[in-house]
């Protein structure tokens, strides 16, 4: 992890001007064209300054979608090793999150949250995740992800336990 | 030529960004978003968990009680919980902005007291379950309070009382 | 059964067909592997589309392996479909490549899932990740769906002179790709590399997870472009084996959301071409017209994209007054606002000249490959589903199908284009005609162990599903998306070319993966591998 000083600062240097590479470990396309869609007229990110750039290496974030192939695995390690410190991570949708409706099968790993593991055994730290749910995630849900992972926006969701009442 | 005309097409649409966050988003009535769950009304049925297709909603037994757990995180959003619902207790809300940057707060839980039988002591099912049963059927009161194995020894004793067999047909 | 389809079957019968079956419009027939070939090319000669095959487990059923070869009279609207069982200590079948040149892709899936090996032909790894062990067959009934057998990590190194790029660069945005073999600035071959979006959906489909009622949430995510196709063609196929009668409304409501969904992926897709040629304003018009019907889809079923309107027996969500009323305000503005683009881009020298008598498919060539949707309608084979096996409310409507012969990237994107126009008008027809009563059956039943072919004209093209019922849930289900039938047909149009057309003709099969952005170039003369970028930021797809 770096310090949290180094991190801030990185965070307030990006603020204006967000170059993303977006990365798909094998979803179904609805999220990758969503992040497409926020791009164009109705949407506009280029107004954050966000850009899509061709590699890893010229990332400050990466858009993740997808629940880990398992044929993606090895692709997605590397993709993420060539991302520059401090490693910034948007991970969208119900795949990317908690493994999608095929979580379980032979097939995929389970989303980005079991990559972590992984991840450590390559030595690729992680910075900053965000988690956006959604299946779809809709642009303007893309867009406020990405204001939370800069620390622009509070985060609105809890963990909440409740009793169902007695009696 | 092209050029001229795409401009007049450009001029003439004008801005159609919403500057959310500044500007509402484009929501429409329907949308679907995340659900939630009144404890008030629960059963601990689990209705919705058997139809949840990313099994983003699970019932698991703890040591607090019964536990009808929901993760945004994997759900699909696809309502069919508050469908099943039989105590319509789940509504589908439009709330989208579910960023979080830990998936501990991705999870939402509604702890249900469990039914202890009687008898045995057996768990039986959630309280309020119980509770939603017998007021919806002419269930008797007694029987709910039993867990099956305990209902069938009682049934079948009373109705060997009633067949008058010798010691009254305990099992 | 028809004559036309009498005379097919009777001289499959005399080459050694068994009828096992005869439903409406399926025809079913067991063939043993020594008489596979020549009924395969009986049914090639009588015109028959070969729409795809699938492997089977069915030793729980029949005590066997079988692979079922599925095939389309368009002409006729009858499926003919040959079945060819194997034991398990003996399980092969001769190729029908030579006959049937459609049947290559589907073949090595057969024997990657199921193990049925396959003869007389060069076989190779399909749709299993690269490290998945030999012997493992995941369809097979033995394999539990939730297995994970141990990875192995691969380091790819390049081996070849020049730029030191592995086929797996970091820089490649999305690991499906195209090898390119150039001779100086002329493309000699082509490999493709993908199924990198393999996620075991049909194996998932038949697991104690799902149930009939949960599938059709499962049938949307294979594809998130053309979803509602796949959620649509999996109930009507489990609704055409149980014969369950689906309300007229129902029907109608599911082909007028269809070709909403139709509306969105081309527009998407004009838009898409257009950035790839470097008409980025294109690009942007394109989207923001699109963006209505991203917004009326959400009205009518709730959700943008994977709408989850589809249940078994009907739909979920009835349109209100208000929400037809709605769609036809947005049809008026999405085709005035389109009409006025299309005159521009059609005009634009960048589309006109570089789409123009490049990336051919001759009629021949798409015949053999059996290629779908607006590549087969580019190059001359009139095909439509909507047309060849009418389903749900399409009989109600009057539409034009799009017919070009030029085979060309222009050809394929006027199709295109005027399927737009057509979608707009079928929309306003059904609503038109739009009947009362019910959305969905009260109560369904489906009996084990019935078998059904469905297809849905998909934005790409002929989407198929085969099902076969099991107790409760699926006892295999084998989805074919269109643009599996279609990418092997890059081949033929990328030989030949210039390799600066490739990237258009690329995009041009619509492949909902939108050409990988990357390609991967071998010299053939100068010894040299090179890696292309195509465009920036589009991502790949699920097949």
């Amino acid at each position: 992890m770096l310090p949290v000083a180094g991190l801030a600062k990185a965070l307030r240097a990006i603020r204006r001007s967000i170059w993303v590479y977006h990365l798909n470990s094998g979803s179904c396309n609805a999220c990758d064209i969503e992040v497409l869609d926020a791009l164009t007229p109705y949407f506009d990110v280029e107004r954050f300054g966000v850009k899509l750039v061709g590699s890893p290496r010229h990332a400050d974030v990466i858009i993740f979608t997808g629940p880990v192939t398992r044929e993606s695995l090895p692709k997605v390690v590397r993709a993420l090793k060539a991302m520059p410190r401090p490693r910034l991570l948007l991970v969208l949708g119900s795949c990317g999150v908690g493994g999608g409706i095929w979580w379980d099968t032979y097939a995929t790993t389970g989303g980005f949250s079991k990559l972590e593991e992984i991840l450590k055994e390559h030595g690729v730290e992680v910075d900053r995740v965000v988690y956006v749910p959604g299946c779809p995630v809709r642009p303007e849900a893309i867009i406020y992800g990405m204001l939370v992972l800069l620390g622009l926006a509070e985060q609105k969701v809890r963990e909440v336990e409740l009793p169902a009442p007695g009696g | 030529m092209s050029l001229v005309k795409i401009l007049e097409i450009a001029l003439k649409t004008g801005r159609v960004t919403r500057r959310y966050p500044a500007e509402e988003p484009l929501l429409t009535p329907e949308f679907r978003g995340s659900i939630e769950v009144d404890p008030a009304k629960c059963w601990g049925c689990g209705a919705c968990v058997k139809v949840c297709p990313p099994n983003a909603l699970t019932l698991t037994p703890s040591g607090k009680g019964l536990v009808l757990e929901y993760f945004v995180g994997r759900c699909v959003f696809c309502g069919m919980c508050a469908e099943v619902c039989p105590a319509k207790a789940i509504t589908v809300t439009k709330k989208f902005e579910l960023a979080s940057t830990n998936l501990r707060d991705l999870r939402s839980r509604v702890v249900h007291e469990v039914l202890r039988c009687s008898v045995c002591g057996a768990p039986i099912a959630a309280e309020a379950e119980v509770r939603a049963v017998v007021k919806a059927s002419p269930i008797s009161e007694e029987y709910a309070i039993l867990c099956p194995k305990c209902r069938k020894e009682r049934f079948s004793r009373s109705v060997g009382l009633r067949m008058g067999a010798p010691g009254g047909g305990s099992s | 059964m028809t004559d036309p389809v009498f005379k097919v079957v009777e001289e499959l019968k005399g080459l050694g067909g068994v009828v096992e079956e005869i439903k409406d419009r399926e025809v079913y027939l067991a063939v043993g592997r020594d008489k596979l070939k020549s009924l395969a090319k009986a049914l090639y000669s009588a015109g028959a589309y070969l729409k795809t095959c699938a492997g089977i487990d069915e030793r729980q059923v029949q005590g066997v392996f079988s692979i079922y070869h599925i095939f389309g009279l368009d002409e006729l609207g009858v499926d003919v479909v040959l079945r060819v069982p194997v034991a398990e200590e003996d399980a092969w079948v001769p190729t029908i490549v030579p006959e049937v040149p459609a049947a290559d892709w589907c073949e090595l899936e057969a024997r990657d899932m199921v193990g049925i090996e396959i003869t007389g032909r060069p076989v190779k790894r399909l749709v299993l990740p690269e490290d998945w062990p030999e012997e493992v067959h995941p369809l097979r009934k033995d394999f539990d769906y939730s297995t994970r057998p141990p990875r192995e990590f691969r380091s790819e190194v390049a081996e070849e002179v020049g730029v030191p790029l592995g086929p797996y660069h970091p820089a490649l945005h999305e690991p499906e790709y195209f090898e390119l073999y150039v001779d100086g600035e002329k493309v000699v071959d082509v490999a493709y590399r993908g199924f990198h979006v393999h996620r075991g959906i049909e194996k998932l489909a038949e697991s104690p997870r799902f149930t009939y009622k949960q599938v059709p949430f499962l049938a949307e995510r294979i594809c998130g472009i053309c979803g509602f196709v796949h959620s649509s063609c999996y109930v009507m196929a489990v609704e055409k084996a149980a014969r369950i009668e689906v309300p007229e409304r129902a029907e109608f409501i599911r082909s007028i959301v269809l070709e909403v969904e139709r509306l969105h992926s081309h527009l998407l897709w004009l838009g898409v071409a257009a950035h790839l040629l470097g008409y980025d304003v294109g690009f942007m018009h394109a989207w923001r017209i699109r963006e209505h019907t991203m917004v009326l889809a959400e009205y009518l079923t709730g959700s943008r994209k994977t709408y989850g309107i589809n249940i078994i027996g009907g739909v979920r969500k009835d349109l209100n007054v208000d929400k037809l009323d709605k769609t036809l305000k947005t049809l008026a503005i999405v085709r005035e606002g389109f009409v006025k683009l299309a005159e521009v881009m059609l005009s634009v020298p960048q589309i006109r000249f570089r789409a123009s008598g490049t990336g051919i498919l001759s009629r021949s060539e798409a015949r053999a490959l059996s290629v779908v949707g607006p590549v087969a309608r580019a190059s001359g084979l009139y095909r439509d589903v909507r047309k060849d096996y009418p389903y749900f409310a399409y009989r109600e409507a009057s539409f034009k199908v799009p017919l070009y012969t030029e085979g060309d990237n222009l050809a394929r994107l006027l199709v295109r284009v005027e399927e737009i126009l057509e979608s707009i008008e079928i929309i306003r027809q059904l609503i038109d005609r739009l009947p009362g009563g019910p959305i969905a059956v009260e109560s369904w039943d489906v009996p084990p162990y019935r078998r059904t072919v469905a297809a849905i004209e998909a934005p790409r093209g002929e989407d198929v599903h085969f099902l076969i019922t099991g107790v409760g849930k699926p006892y295999r289900w084998r989805v074919r998306a269109p643009t599996y039938q279609n990418i092997p047909a890059l081949r033929a149009m990328l030989r030949g070319a210039p390799l600066a057309d490739a990237p258009l003709t690329i995009a041009s099969i619509d492949p909902c993966f939108s050409c990988t952005d990357r390609v991967v170039v071998y010299d053939m003369r100068a010894g040299s591998r090179r890696v292309l970028r195509i465009s920036g930021g589009v991502p790949p797809c699920p097949l």
